[in-house]
């Protein structure tokens, strides 16, 4: 291989450790910190939030307090997944999840994601 | 949308990579993309007839013995078998192992297996054996068929059935449903079957859409083949000089399109971006039909988009008299196999790790009735990567970044051997913008999954 070639490669390897080394601190800290919230209101067959994303460290308490018009369903995928129910009124049910990664919160009724928790 | 059906099996995805990490590696892109083009060799180095050295007499001895090809062969069909017995009499849930060997031992699993050890499908293809059993009865030879394989089709028929897959897995909405699954795998054994019966074992080589995968991805291993005096000897070569040995085929860059943009479509469905598109759009969210016909269009295009960029790229250069500029994007056509298996590296690593452990632990009881056929069933799969995300994320960069230089290597060296000398620098800079699309494209979407 070439100098110049096995340069850049050498270059490129350095730039990559670099920025990695940069960010390493765990983000174990904020574990047990306060729950977060996240309202969700099914209504008439649709559901706010729909598709945003919220971010939660890794177990941290998420509550998601549902109001909804008809009960159903909510699944969790997280790794194992997990199914919660909900009532007619309001329901608030607890989440947490131990591992990093995007897990998205699907209402499987409506074939809608609600949020995207993005766990660091 | 679905994802626990559009990626197979559900689960939570891996995070976005961090912003230093993304923006590092498209500086390094950059940079190393001018560096090759600066520094690199200005006269062909890679001769199939020449390069490598002869692989040891022993191995090559083992390798070409047709007893290797029995064993190989064998192995292959015991795990069709399994599958085909797991498809046929299983349970219609996702503890069926059919859905984890059919989405991630066969078709993520092939990578690996195809950059450790060369065309593995080939040895194992269960169809190539079916095929030869087919002619063993009616005594007829199972490499020639009746007609000959048209060389005008080259690989088309792989990239049409690379992206039948892709749209099993992507797009149609009930991909982890037994009865679509048995359907596609039915209708493609029946499809090689009857390929195979007309065309011969061409039509295998050229046609079976996950061989003409396995068998490209192959030539980024270290094995080959030299064949100067028809002696078909095995070698071993760098994977730069043996990527170099791509058959050149019509469809090529087809292939190579499929592969990348479904990888980026999947990406990119998963992106807050297209969730929210799709679902806060009244007219979209509306109908199910609609969202469907949103991301068969974007599948699509994402497909289409990276062919014809590829396209535009390799074409737009002078050529000498002696080339067609239209034959261009195929001769290329090899230089984007190590980026897309970068990417693919990038986007399946946890994937493959964690549900091909899981789907390890799902064969040993095939028929959801607790059974432990081989002692597997009561594994826990590990999350190491999961666990280790700034790892991950380097690793994930560092793939995509190093399937760029191969890609660009391999791009170098096509152009200095095609192109007039006094065009050959010019010649090769939109196909390297297109390249550094490709990645710079990749990475934003690992930044933004």
């Amino acid at each position: 291989m070439p100098r110049g070639l096995r340069a850049a490669t050498a270059l490129a390897a350095v730039l990559v450790m670099l920025t990695s080394c940069g960010d390493e601190e765990p983000a174990d800290g904020g574990s047990d910190s306060d729950p977060v919230t996240i309202e969700v209101t099914f209504e008439n067959g649709t559901v706010d939030p729909s598709g945003e994303r919220v971010e939660v460290a890794v177990g941290q308490r998420v509550d998601l307090v549902v109001t909804a018009d008809t009960g159903g369903e909510i699944h969790v995928h997280s790794k194992p997944e997990q199914e919660l129910e909900y009532a007619e009124g309001t329901t608030t049910l607890p989440l947490t999840i131990d591992k990093p990664g995007v897990v998205d919160v699907e209402s499987h009724d409506l074939d809608q994601v609600i949020v995207q928790l993005e766990v660091e | 949308m679905n994802d626990i059906l559009a990626h197979g099996i559900g689960g939570s995805k891996d995070l976005p990579i961090p912003t230093e990490l993304a923006v590092a590696g498209a500086v390094a892109a950059l940079t190393i993309s001018f560096t090759v083009l600066a520094v690199a060799w200005r006269s062909p180095r890679y001769d199939a007839a020449t390069s490598g050295r002869p692989a040891p007499a022993w191995l090559a001895r083992a390798v070409d013995a047709p007893a290797f090809l029995v064993v190989t062969r064998t192995l292959g069909f015991a795990v069709f078998a399994f599958a085909a017995m797991a498809a046929v009499l299983g349970e219609d849930r996702l503890t069926n192992p059919i859905f984890g060997i059919f989405y991630v031992w066969w078709w993520v699993g092939l990578v690996p297996l195809s950059l450790l050890l060369g065309p593995v499908y080939k040895a194992l293809s269960p169809v190539r054996t079916i095929n030869a059993a087919f002619a063993r009865i009616s005594g007829s030879d199972p490499d020639a068929g009746v007609f000959t394989y048209p060389e005008r089709l080259g690989y088309w028929p792989a990239a049409v059935g690379l992206f039948a897959f892709v749209w099993l897995e992507l797009v149609y909405p009930y991909s982890t449903e037994l009865g679509p699954v048995r359907l596609w795998c039915a209708a493609y054994v029946a499809v090689m079957l009857i390929g195979g019966a007309l065309f011969g074992s061409t039509f295998y080589a050229r046609a079976d859409p996950f061989e003409v995968y396995s068998t490209l991805v192959g030539k980024l291993s270290v094995w080959g083949r030299r064949d100067p005096d028809g002696e078909n000897l095995l070698v071993v070569r760098s994977p730069l000089a043996n990527l170099d040995t791509v058959d050149v085929r019509p469809g090529l860059v087809g292939v190579g399109a499929v592969l990348f943009g479904s990888t980026a479509f999947d990406s990119f469905k998963d992106s807050s971006v297209w969730i929210r598109f799709i679902q806060n759009s009244e007219t979209i969210s509306s109908s199910r039909t609609l969202v469907d016909v949103a991301n068969n269009l974007a599948l699509l295009s994402f497909c289409v988009g990276v062919g014809l960029v590829f396209a535009a790229g390799t074409m737009l250069t002078a050529v000498g008299p002696e080339t067609r500029r239209r034959d261009l994007p195929n001769q290329f056509g090899h230089s984007i196999v190590p980026i897309i298996i970068g990417y693919i590296v990038a986007h399946y690593l946890t994937y493959l790790v964690e549900y091909g452990q899981q789907t390890l632990i799902q064969v040993s009881d095939p028929f959801s009735n607790g059974s432990n056929w081989f002692g597997t069933a009561d594994w826990k799969p590990s999350y190491w990567f999961t666990y280790h995300p700034t790892l991950l994320a380097t690793i994930k960069v560092v793939a995509v970044i190093v399937g760029h230089v191969v890609g660009v290597v391999a791009a170098h060296e096509r152009a200095v051997r095609l192109l007039p000398k006094k065009h050959q620098l010019t010649g090769q800079l939109p196909l390297l913008v297109a390249m550094i699309a490709f990645t710079v494209g990749g990475l934003l979407l690992l930044f933004s999954a």
